[in-house]
């Protein structure tokens, strides 16, 4: 055992500093240099000394590797470094757009979940019928929109036609509200982007939710508990949905690594100040150590995903358990 | 199944009373902007347009530009320039104070050039190159003296750079520090009262403001990602302006909606077709020429921009503007591009629909278009299937904006060269207004001539564009542009395409006094506030 996981270890330590080597490479690799963004057009019009200077107060004006050493320094002691367009610590900027992306993201996560688990349960046991076939369309349609689209309809009908819901941001901007109403007009803002997530990430759940509970229709201790004559309810949460649930756990384990992340595409377009916003912005403006802080936080929590998944799949399927 | 409907309940019941919540009407005048602009003080705001102007609505220059980009005196009450136009005089506006209550003085006028000029900043540090020194002799006077009479000096240096409270900045030496200071108290019309990062930023009318009553009583800047969502959200009532241009097939449908009102006028933005000037094909004038005249910007506006754009002068300089040498157009043809193409050889002699030069090269090229912008690219397409009908070839090839500047304009520096052919380029309105934009477009020192892209020389412009620098005298400035834009519609160093208008879309009924700044739009200063009086 200790053994195992000494090795699983240092697996994932070289695979971190693989990650983080790559998320230091990248935006470097794009075209283009961050000085335009920060200067505009004018700066074609600083002389050779202040662009050196403006690089310098970047650290960008250092050889690569020794940027790359100092990177790597400032992990090791957990300072994520200042973003070069708001010239403020990455700490502080992650954690105000943190708390929305965990708020977005999570719901719909949990949501899509246990939408899809139920329904691809009962859909599998309708297997052929209607309900499954219209289930299917249903879902593809939503598995093959894009989400920006989804987004925009989304705004056009509940939003501006039936003033259902607000158009853009998390709060109503400008107006400090307190207690149970802010924590409703918070609920306000998020009902869009929040169905528009959950809308697209449900068929993913469902079809292999449809498709593990399919599988497991098929063996014999099913064919038994119908025998024994067991209660359909019974026959289908107990017997079938338990057993079909193991690959799900992996997805759900999988989902959780990207958690951080956040949405980007739903972000944007809403407007909400999430850290999936914070990414395109910064890819956009070619801000180097925010791109590199938003991915290691994504690499650190993938691996701790996959982490968990490792501890905990043994005790959620015995075989693996036995297995080893 | 019970649960689920008791369930179904609770949550349509929550669900009815948010709207309520979330309604409050806030009686502040909303503007959507399109991206974070640090804390709104001078060393953080992030964009020129719409940064500066929000900014400069918390702090103020010595002169601000009018309706027609005129710069006219703001914090200065009067103003006498020697003879040799070396020497500025002065006076500031008494009673001025900062946010904090203190006095403004010329002590805050002569810290704020200095610190311009010490902590590098990319707009204001080079426009003070050529200060010589600057004296404050008595609280109420500043005296720049100049290195050379400038042209550029009143819009470029005097109206444009904010005023800092020297007790405030005195402290914050290096550039990074300034980058990362968040102290946002000035002396203009509004003060910062709240920063929400990547949300939104509330500002406050300011009671004791020098000039007189400010019209709006709070501001609330709410950030707007996606352009289409910011004008719905005017359609919808949510904000009361969208500080982006409206998008052309919008305009009828805005302008037929009541309670919101379009404001139309010249936008001073370009839309170019850039040549690169030492590619061995296109430095030949015949070939530019051929080029020019197979592309029809009449129907390009009309196609792209719905007509809402006016056709390029061939001089660079919009029709709108004071410097734009009358009379210069530019008339296109394609039965003079195929005359021309086969009077300087250029046929096609392999039958493959493409020409060749008499050595045999074919007129094969590359033309760039930013991804950013879907107008450029259906303007790239255009041109392609317009030159091949005269047989010349185009590729376009669609890149990030960042990935274009680095292959036309390389590390934003003209002396370090460029790799193109043909590029959609443009640049913002400043580059309209300031009366040295032909001298920085074309003049072939790449010391001078600092966004001249395309690698243009002529030594006819260059010894006008020294000329025009040290003129003060506005008409003279103008005489000299005008001969200057003759000769760039003769080389076309450039083909300009169109000027796409400013078109703005408010509610009237949160804010009626916009004032829209020629080329610019509604988001300045005079919005919201009278000029001082003298």
């Amino acid at each position: 055992m200790v053994r195992f996981l000494a090795g699983k270890g240092v697996q994932y330590a070289l695979v971190l500093l693989f990650a983080v080597t790559l998320n230091f490479m990248l935006p470097r690799m794009m075209p283009g240099s961050p000085l335009v963004f920060l200067a505009g057009e004018d700066v074609g019009f600083l002389s050779e000394a202040q662009r050196t200077e403006l690089l310098r107060s970047l650290g960008l004006d250092q050889p690569l590797w020794r940027q790359y050493v100092q990177y790597l320094g400032n992990l090791a002691t957990g300072n994520l470094g200042y973003s070069f367009q708001k010239g403020r610590p990455i700490s502080e900027i992650i954690v105000e757009r943190l708390p929305w992306t965990l708020l977005l993201v999570g719901l719909a996560l949990l949501a899509a979940t246990l939408i899809g688990v139920v329904w691809g349960t009962l859909v599998a046991w309708r297997r052929g019928s209607a309900f499954d076939l219209g289930s299917l369309g249903i879902s593809m349609f939503f598995e093959s929109t894009p989400s920006f689209w989804l987004g925009m309809i989304f705004i056009a009908v509940f939003a501006a036609r039936l003033r259902w819901f607000p158009i853009f941001g998390a709060q109503t901007p400008g107006v400090s509200l307190a207690g149970w109403a802010m924590v409703a007009n918070t609920a306000w803002h998020l009902a869009l982007p929040l169905a528009t997530l959950t809308l697209i990430t449900i068929p993913g759940n469902f079809l292999i939710m449809r498709y593990s509970m399919l599988t497991v229709l098929g063996e014999q201790y099913i064919a038994t508990a119908k025998a024994k004559g067991l209660a359909e309810r019974t026959v289908i949460y107990r017997h079938a949905m338990r057993n079909a649930l193991l690959p799900m756990a992996t997805v759900v384990m999988l989902n959780l690594g990207f958690i951080a992340s956040g949405a980007t595409v739903i972000e944007t377009v809403f407007s909400y100040p999430g850290v999936g916003r914070l990414l395109y912005e910064a890819v956009l403006n070619r801000d180097y150590p925010v791109i590199q802080a938003t991915f290691f936080i994504l690499t650190v929590s993938v691996i701790a995903a996959n982490v968990l998944a490792d501890l905990l799949y043994p005790l959620i399927d015995p075989r693996v358990r036995h297995a080893r | 199944m019970r649960t689920v409907a008791i369930l179904a309940m609770i949550l349509i019941a929550v669900l009815a009373t948010i709207p309520a919540a979330g309604l409050a009407q806030t009686g502040a005048v909303r503007i959507a902007i399109r991206r974070d602009e640090g804390s709104l003080n001078p060393y953080t705001y992030q964009s020129g347009y719409p940064g500066w102007n929000i900014m400069t609505l918390v702090y103020d220059p010595l002169f601000y530009p009018d309706a027609n980009n005129e710069p006219i005196p703001w914090l200065v009450r009067d103003v006498k320039v020697s003879t040799d136009g070396r020497t500025w005089t002065l006076t500031l506006h008494p009673n001025v104070r900062w946010h904090d209550g203190r006095p403004l003085t010329s002590e805050d006028v002569k810290f704020t050039f200095e610190y311009v000029q010490k902590v590098t900043h990319s707009r204001w540090t080079p426009t003070t190159r050529n200060l010589d020194g600057i004296e404050a002799p008595n609280p109420q006077t500043v005296v720049f003296r100049l290195k050379a009479p400038d042209a550029g000096f009143r819009l470029r240096t005097l109206a444009d750079v904010p005023i800092l409270p020297k007790h405030i900045w005195e402290s914050v030496t290096t550039v990074a520090a300034a980058r990362a200071f968040n102290n946002t108290v000035g002396s203009g019309p509004f003060r910062v009262e709240e920063v929400r990062a990547g949300q939104f930023y509330r500002l406050s009318a300011y009671p004791q403001y020098f000039a007189g009553p400010v019209k709006v009583r709070e501001l609330v800047l709410p950030i707007v990602r996606d352009a289409t969502v910011s004008f719905t959200a005017v359609q919808a009532g949510e904000v009361d302006l969208s500080e982006r241009p409206l998008n052309p097939e919008l305009v009828a449908q805005f302008e037929r909606q009541p309670g919101i009102k379009v404001v139309r006028g010249p936008g001073f933005a370009s839309t170019l077709l850039q040549f690169n000037l030492e590619h061995p094909l296109l430095r030949d004038l015949r070939l530019r020429r051929a080029i020019a005249n197979a592309v029809n910007t009449n129907l390009m506006v009309k196609l792209l921009t719905l007509g809402y754009a006016v056709v390029g002068s061939p001089g660079y300089i919009h029709p709108a503007s004071p410097f734009y040498a009358s009379g210069l157009k530019f008339e296109a043809s394609k039965a003079k591009a195929v005359a021309i193409l086969n009077e300087a050889g250029y046929r096609d002699r392999n039958n493959d629909g493409v020409r060749e030069t008499p050595e045999g090269t074919p007129l094969r090229f590359t033309l760039l278009a930013q991804a950013e912008n879907p107008l450029r690219i259906r303007g790239a397409e255009l041109v392609r299937t317009w030159l091949k009908d005269i047989g010349i070839a185009i590729d376009v090839r669609v890149a990030d904006d960042a990935s274009v500047i680095d292959l036309v304009w390389p590390d934003f520096d003209v002396c370090k060269g460029r790799r193109f052919d043909l590029s959609m380029f443009g640049w913002s309105a400043p580059v309209m207004t300031r009366p040295t934009a032909l001298v920085d477009l074309f003049h072939s020192s790449c010391q001078i001539g600092t966004i001249n892209i395309g690698g243009y020389k002529n030594a006819q412009i260059d010894r006008l564009g020294e000329q025009l620098v040290v003129t003060v005298d506005s008409n003279r400035q103008k005489q000299i542009a005008a001969q200057m834009q003759k000769i760039v519609a003769e080389d076309l160093p450039v083909h300009v395409l169109y000027y796409q208008d400013v078109i703005m879309a408010y509610r009237a009924a949160a804010h009626d006094k916009w004032v829209f700044q020629k080329g610019q739009g509604v988001l300045t200063k005079l919005s919201f506030v009278d000029p001082p009086k003298r």
